[in-house]
């Protein structure tokens, strides 16, 4: 199907660029030009592969660039595809801008403001351009891989240094030290040590 | 000697009142909500404790059980409605989120470290999420702890 629909995409889009990605593991995807996006959906909506279902927006930060994954379906003709747009990162002032799909599926209108919320990216003539699951002052985008949390939220302390359990973080760093094969210790605990001796390796 | 024996006898009787009609505030964060309601349900029955009726407002609620994942924009609204409890007013802190961030110890960015950052809490209930057998025992320690209140002597009488 992928084929018929990059092929679709480009006869009726100009300067979408379509191409088809098939990766190792996992799901084909469509990826297209990040200007083109709400002519493409409106022409895979009105046409003949009548993706009618927007299922998910979710936002994917690479480190070098972005990445917005718009998930649809057609629940008359029983389909699924990844449309995929590539995004550079942006500033804090000038995030990355995508247009808003909204027009052509209402299900976009939280969607986007949750990729937002979580992955900074704007979305240009969205209807009520707000964050969504974070307080309306939040500073930063928690999704983003060079993430730190702000210190304090309105006098309260998000990390209290009396609260934070300096033990696990030593039993993990002990145990990792004191094992033949580091790298099979697993845990989320990441010590800055930890980090920068995978980095040497 | 002589102010004593008479307040503490009436503080008594109106601790046993108060300790037996403990109205919490209808008021769930996160699953332990789900507990609680277990708890408040026909099986585990709350009411067996005078502990059932939970109010749909702070200003008729005497006690409040924080149950769940305490994020940050959810802590001002929790001091708000902590303040328009009436007092004496009582906290149980219900399950780990609430007792001290739980699962979001370490990189919940959005979540409170803990429910007494921002409130006073009486009685801590421990759990992931605890059991209504946990809930009934942390509200049976309250209950004992509203016991040994002196709320007249302590207003009443100066250096008691």
């Amino acid at each position: 199907m992928h084929n018929e629909v990059v092929s679709f995409i480009n006869s009726k889009v100009s300067g979408a660029n379509a191409t088809l990605n098939t990766p190792e593991n996992g799901d084909s995807s469509v990826s297209i030009d990040a200007s083109k996006i709400l002519e493409v959906c409106q022409a895979l909506k009105d046409g003949e592969f009548e993706f009618n279902v927007l299922q998910v927006i979710s936002g994917v930060d690479y480190k070098e660039y972005l990445e917005l994954v718009y998930i649809l379906a057609s629940f008359t003709k029983n389909t699924e595809l990844l449309l995929k747009v590539k995004l550079d990162r942006g500033t804090e002032e000038n995030l990355p801008s995508v247009d808003s799909v909204t027009s052509v599926w209402s299900a976009a209108n939280w969607q986007e403001r949750e990729a937002y919320d979580m992955i900074g990216v704007r979305f240009n003539n969205h209807p009520d351009h707000r964050r969504i699951l974070t307080p309306d002052d939040w500073e930063g985008y928690p999704l983003r891989k060079d993430y730190v949390v702000q210190e304090k939220y309105h006098d309260m302390v998000v990390n209290p240094e009396a609260k934070v359990n300096t033990a696990d973080h030593m039993f993990m760093k002990n145990l990792k030290e004191s094992y033949p094969d580091p790298k099979k210790v697993s845990g989320s605990w990441k010590s800055d040590d930890g980090d920068a001796a995978e980095a040497k390796e | 000697m002589q102010d004593s024996v008479i307040l503490m006898k009436v503080d008594d009787f109106f601790n046993w009142g108060r300790k037996n009609s403990l109205w919490p505030m209808t008021f769930g964060l996160a699953c332990c909500a789900i507990e609680m309601m277990a708890t408040g349900a026909a099986k585990y029955d709350l009411e067996r404790f005078g502990c059932g009726a939970f109010m749909a407002t702070p200003r008729r609620a005497d006690l409040m059980i924080v149950a769940g994942t305490v994020t940050l924009k959810m802590a001002e609204r929790i001091k708000v409605l902590y303040e328009q409890m009436p007092e004496p007013k009582y906290v149980i802190s219900m399950g780990s989120c609430a007792n001290k961030g739980g699962p979001y110890w370490q990189h919940g960015y959005h979540v409170l470290k803990g429910v007494d950052e921002v409130i006073p809490v009486d009685v801590y209930v421990p759990g992931c999420p605890p059991r209504p057998e946990a809930l009934i025992e942390g509200l049976m320690t309250l209950q004992k702890k509203i016991a040994n209140e002196r709320l007249l002597r302590d207003k009443w009488v100066k250096h008691a």
